[in-house]
């Protein structure tokens, strides 16, 4: 089930529009403007861009390029490590929380009411692809087609699993019931990750179990929700591949699904954690991944998340994204928190950051450098990769 | 010319016919007047003993002005706002707060704070109130508990501990507990109004019990801490007692005055009984105050100096007269009565004069401006009767000593050679000099004066002076914890109940953003903040949250335990807090500007923007109607002044010749307020319409005699000499008494008293300078004294 994803006309102004609206801005301020919704609100080109809020951070495929994305529709992008920053030009001013390449060109960033936003120019400049409300005409026409499906399968049911379509019908048609109403408030819920293997295959995932399914660059979303063991709709947090070739998604209630033949099918499997996970990150080991969230909490496996022990890393704060370099493994989190292993046999050391800021984001630069971002925007850490952070608590 | 008198070369105001109406109605009656004003000043006396320091906050702001009608409109709405007190107490040694001397220095100073009326127990804030908890987010939901770990005993390692990782995790770091976790502060909400009693909430004795009960108590009891307080409350409080420094200052300055005036006098006599009927004057102004209702404001408490400077620089020129009339012969009634009958008509000219200048403060629209202009305004009334009744009355009875009577008879040639110096400005060599430095002195003030600044432009508290406690505290607490002084509040009003709807929060969200773009803002809060944080919260604290939910079920969970503040009971208002780097007028103007634009193409009827309440938001409405009222002011009271001149001496030339160098001191006195970081406020606007309907008491009297004596056929220099000789020293020594009147508000606890004091004390000398040094020089280009003398004579003819 597939909709070609039409090109927003006047109400939702496309890149066009949006490039003759930052030509009007030249000559008015844009206070001349009247609020209007957040989708159609072109981000504020803004200083303040690397000092706010940003959700995420990501390389340009193999490129010297990082790209962070954040609150008010905030996408900068730097070519020298992180040290200087330019603003993209953004048709919407939603948070954004997620961003992936594809190739070094071709990325994808994802936010609230829905919006999955392309950049072809290597996040210069950047066009909306999806809003909430096509995500959510697609996730209703795919509920629908299953519940008439289901109807179809009462009908030649035998006895004994009529009982079980029954509730599963109930179920789907309660389900329509709260999208529908949903809708009808407008674009409500998020996307919180975004992951691209190529400039064409690829998978955004979200708020009460979202996830959609591109295969032509995002030019048409097909929703994926059905594929996956998930009837309660519990958060999808995070999606990356880790060595291996596996796809990973973390999400809420210890959630942990996998996929080994590249997104088509996924197995739910079970981390031995009941609270959330939002990150999950790789080490380069073919089948080994960290998955972490609450409370300092990190699960780790080395066969593909069949299997899960939990580590000590002697944090108690919530850990929000993960990278690894070599043997190197970087944690971050809530309240500034830092948690670092340099070895594989070594323990986690954990460090907070003077500023007590939260972390959302971290990309290992080089030995000696870290780039983070999070509640204050963006900050490089150079030298022995903030383990020496003043006002460090021990 | 229509007056004959004036014509025929008598100044008509100042050579009255013998004995008029006047002078028999009071000199007959000496005894009946004087047990009259006996009891009068008993009366009134008493009633001024009984006057109150006054700092009410609404006489201080324009109330007609459209932000603050907006603001009292709401003011209910917002009341919880503004008015509190934060005491920060600070380790001294540098040592962390986790220690149990501090922690328990600092409980007890939160119960002494719960004890104290006007505090609202339920709002009180610190480390060891309930109210303020950690908060953390678990598999099972929320965990939370106070700062003050249950098991607290203060002096193990393991409960200390624990009190430092709840500080942490609690998100107070930045506002109760400073960023340096070597202070933390009390945090106590005031009622305005006494909730049992609705009695208003006493400043200055709240302020007192700050003092005495928190601040010396403990830290003389813990060495170690420092206590930092500020909050309306304790402003007001401090400048309240600010006021009580006056006594002082005038104690000094009629010490200072006294000794001058025996100086001048060498008499006894007309020593004390102009500073007593001066003293008297004060009296009846300040019980007329009472009496009509008024309180002593900051501002209106400078009159009583005024009022006592005017009555002796009047005084004084009756001793004089009686002193020359006493040395002729006369005794002490007849040189009373001599005295009088020269004096009272250019005295009430040139009081009255002064009086107008008062009343154009009329037009500023700020009720402590206008109290100030009805309390000048009735102390010249007072002056007018103290000073041309009592006085020469008393002085009737006692006359002036023989001391006083020689040294105005030895004040011979030795004299006249200095006035004779002096009139050199008249003559034709000296005059275009004179003009030239005083084009030149023009030119430079009005450079200088570009730089001009309308409103407050220090950091702080601008009442208070930089270095006094207040603002070193309010320094101390800015720059320990994330806070700003300077709070712009845009209220956005929306039908009831509607409050909190998605678009509302949508709307402030883009104007905070819009003015975090805006140079001069800090940051800015709103509902819209606190629905972000909350949901952020909700959804376990994850920053992938922190956005405004469409989802009206979702806000309305988010802002359920918002501050009380931030939505009135109806949830029909809902403020958003700009804080400012500081209250400068082009920060104010840049701000106030974003929001009019912003409020403009936004409000709607879901939501319309209204400015403007906060301490800036007051500032901006005030510097607003003062940059309005100040080219007004100037105009009118350059306009009564020249007015006057020309009703009296009927001629254009006479009013350039008085009034210029007035203009001179203007610029000049606005060229100091520039270069010494004084801005046009509602302190400063008042002094220039004071110094010119003051001044220009001294153009008129040198004036009349000039004119006289050059309708009498001397040539100018010639008249200029007779006119210092008769009036110089009298004009000389007003400028003295009147600059000592207010220089010692210099050394007032209040900045804006001292900058007024300063302002006053330059355009009270420099205007007597003007008038001595540039009128003859003036006079030299503009006066044709043969035409003059033409129009007399015809007009004599006529006649």
């Amino acid at each position: 089930m597939a909709i070609r994803n039409r090109r927003p006309t006047c109400a939702c102004p496309g890149f066009a529009a949006a490039i003759s609206l930052a030509a009007l801005c030249v000559l008015t301020p844009s206070t001349a403007f009247a609020v209007a919704d957040l989708l159609e609100t072109p981000a504020r080109s803004t200083e303040l861009a690397t000092v706010s809020l940003l959700n995420d951070v990501a390389r340009a495929g193999d490129s010297e390029r990082l790209v962070a994305v954040g609150e008010r529709g905030h996408i900068i992008y730097s070519d020298d490590g992180g040290a200087k920053w330019t603003q993209a030009s953004v048709p919407v001013s939603v948070t954004l929380t997620g961003v992936d390449f594809g190739s070094a060109s071709h990325g994808w960033a994802v936010g609230h009411s829905g919006a999955v936003l392309h950049s072809s120019d290597s996040g210069s400049n950047w066009t909306l692809q999806m809003t909430g409300i096509q995500a959510a005409n697609l996730a209703i026409a795919g509920v629908q087609q299953e519940i008439e499906t289901t109807e179809q399968r009462l009908e030649t049911a035998a006895e004994e699993d009529v009982g079980d379509l029954e509730w599963a019908l109930d179920d789907l048609v309660f389900g329509l019931e709260n999208m529908q109403a949903d809708l009808s408030v407008g674009p409500v819920n998020p996307f919180l990750d975004v992951w691209f293997e190529d400039a064409s295959h690829g998978f955004v995932i979200g708020a009460y179990g979202m996830i959609f399914h591109t295969a032509d660059g995002g030019n048409q979303w097909q929703d994926w929700a059905r594929k996956l063991d998930n009837g309660d709709k519990y958060h999808l947090n995070a999606i990356t591949k880790i060595a291996g070739g596996a796809l990973v998604i973390a999400g809420e209630a210890g959630q942990i699904h996998v996929s080994e033949d590249n997104g088509i099918t996924w197995d739910r499997r079970d981390s031995g954690y009941e609270g959330s996970l939002f990150g999950v990150t790789g080490t380069g080991n073919s089948g080994e991944a960290l998955a972490f969230g609450l409370r300092g909490t990190v699960m780790h496996t080395t066969d593909n998340g069949q299997s899960w022990e939990r580590l000590q890393t002697g944090s108690s704060t919530t850990l929000n994204d993960g990278a690894s370099a070599g043997e190197r493994l970087v944690l971050v989190g809530n309240n500034g928190t830092l948690v670092i292993r340099n070895g594989a046999n070594d323990e986690f050391k954990e460090t907070l950051r003077a500023d007590r800021l939260g972390l959302m984001g971290v990309v290992i630069n080089g030995p000696q450098s870290l780039l983070l971002v999070g509640e204050g925007g963006v900050v490089l850490v150079e030298g022995d990769a903030g383990m020496e952070e003043q006002g460090a608590v021990e | 010319m229509t007056n004959p008198k004036h014509a025929r070369g008598e100044h008509y105001l100042t050579t009255p016919k013998a004995e008029p109406f006047l002078e028999r109605l009071i000199f007959n009656n000496r005894i009946t007047i004087l047990v009259l004003f006996a009891v009068l000043t008993a009366f009134l006396g008493y009633n001024a003993v009984k006057i109150q320091p006054d700092a009410s906050f609404e006489r201080m702001i324009p109330l007609e002005h459209p932000y603050i009608v907006n603001m009292l409109e709401h003011r209910d709405d917002l009341e919880n706002l503004g008015n509190f007190v934060r005491i920060a107490v600070a380790t001294k040694d540098g040592s962390d707060i986790f220690t149990e001397e501090y922690m328990e220095t600092l409980r007890q100073i939160t119960d002494e704070v719960f004890y104290l009326s006007g505090v609202d127990r339920s709002g009180l804030k610190s480390l060891w109130t309930p109210n303020v908890r950690w908060v953390e987010v678990t598999e099972q939901g929320f965990q939370g508990g106070t700062i003050i770990p249950d098991n607290y005993d203060g002096s193990s390692a393991e409960s200390l501990e624990q009190l430092r990782q709840n500080v942490l995790r609690s998100s107070e770091v930045g506002r109760l507990i400073s960023d340096n976790f070597r202070s933390t502060i009390v945090y106590a909400p005031l009622y305005e109004n006494d909730p049992q009693t609705g009695e208003p909430l006493d400043y200055a004795a709240f302020s007192r019990q700050l003092e005495e009960k928190i601040r010396e108590k403990y830290q003389a009891q813990n060495p170690n801490v420092s206590i930092h307080i500020v909050g309306f409350a304790k402003k007001v409080g401090d400048l309240i007692e600010g006021i009580g420094a006056i006594a002082w200052f005038a104690g000094i300055t009629i010490a200072l005055t006294t000794l001058l005036l025996f100086w001048y006098s060498r008499c006894i006599a007309g020593t004390l009984v102009p500073v007593l009927t001066s003293i008297v004057a004060v009296f009846w102004q300040l019980g007329a105050l009472k009496i009509l209702g008024y309180g002593l404001d900051p501002y209106s408490v400078l009159v009583p100096f005024l009022v006592f400077a005017i009555g002796i620089s009047h005084g004084v020129q009756l001793v004089n007269a009686m002193a020359v009339e006493a040395a002729r012969g006369f005794d002490p009634l007849n040189a009373a009565r001599l005295a009088f009958r020269a004096l009272y008509i250019p005295g009430m000219l040139a009081l009255i004069s002064d009086a107008f200048g008062f009343l154009t403060l009329l037009f500023i629209d700020i009720d402590v401006i206008k109290d100030l202009a009805v309390a000048a305004g009735l102390g010249v009334a007072i002056v007018i009767i103290t000073n041309l009744v009592l006085h020469p009355l008393l002085m009737s009875y006692i006359g002036i000593t023989a001391g006083g009577i020689r040294h105005v008879q030895k004040q011979g040639e030795e004299t006249d050679r200095k006035w004779r110096r002096l009139s050199a400005f008249a003559s034709p060599k000296a005059a275009p000099i004179s003009v030239l430095i005083a084009l030149l002195g023009l030119g430079v003030g009005v450079y200088l004066k570009q730089d001009l600044k309308v409103g407050d432009l220090d950091q702080g508290a601008p009442e208070l002076r930089a270095d006094s406690r207040y603002n070193t505290d309010n320094a101390f607490i800015i720059d320990n914890y994330s806070t700003s002084a300077d709070v712009l509040v845009v209220m956005v009003k929306t039908p009831v109940e509607q409050c909190t709807q998605y678009s509302v929060l949508r709307a402030m969200d883009t104007l905070q953003w819009e003015l975090q773009n805006t140079p001069g803002v800090q940051s800015t809060v709103s509902l819209a903040d606190v629905s972000k944080i909350v949901t952020k919260a909700l959804n376990e604290g994850n920053w992938n949250w922190y956005a405004i939910s469409r989802n009206q079920t979702i806000i309305n969970a988010s802002i359920r335990d918002a501050p009380s503040g931030l939505i009135n009971t109806d949830c029909s208002l809902t403020p958003t807090l700009v804080f400012l780097e500081d209250h400068k007028a082009e920060t104010l103007q840049t701000v106030v500007n974003a929001v009019e634009v912003f409020a403009a193409n936004n409000s709607n009827e879901d939501h319309t923007f209204l400015l403007a309440a906060g301490n800036a938001g007051v500032e901006a409405a005030t510097n607003d109607v003062i940059a309005k009222a100040k080219d007004w002011m100037l105009v009118f009271v350059y306009g009564v002044v020249s007015l006057l001149c020309l009703a009296t001496f009927r001629s254009w030339r006479a009013v350039l010749c008085i009034v210029v160098p007035l203009g001179l001191t203007s610029v000049l006195a606005e060229a100091i307020m520039a270069m010494s970081g004084i801005g046009i406020k509602v302190a400063t606007l008042p002094v220039i319409a004071l110094g010119v309907g003051i001044g220009v008491d001294y153009g008129i009297y040198i004036y009349s005699k000039l004119e006289k004596f050059l309708l009498e056929g001397k040539s100018l220099q010639e008249a200029y000499f007779e006119t210092l000789r008769s009036t110089g020293k009298a004009v000389i020594f007003t400028g003295i008494t009147l600059g000592l009147g207010v220089v010692t508000w210099i050394f007032s606890p209040i900045k804006f008293q001292a900058d007024m004091g300063l302002l006053l004390f330059f355009m009270f000398i420099w205007n007597m300078i003007g008038s001595i040094w540039l009128l003859p020089a003036l006079a030299h280009f503009l006066l044709k004294p043969e035409q003059m003398r033409e129009k007399a004579r015809l007009a004599n003819a006529k006649s």
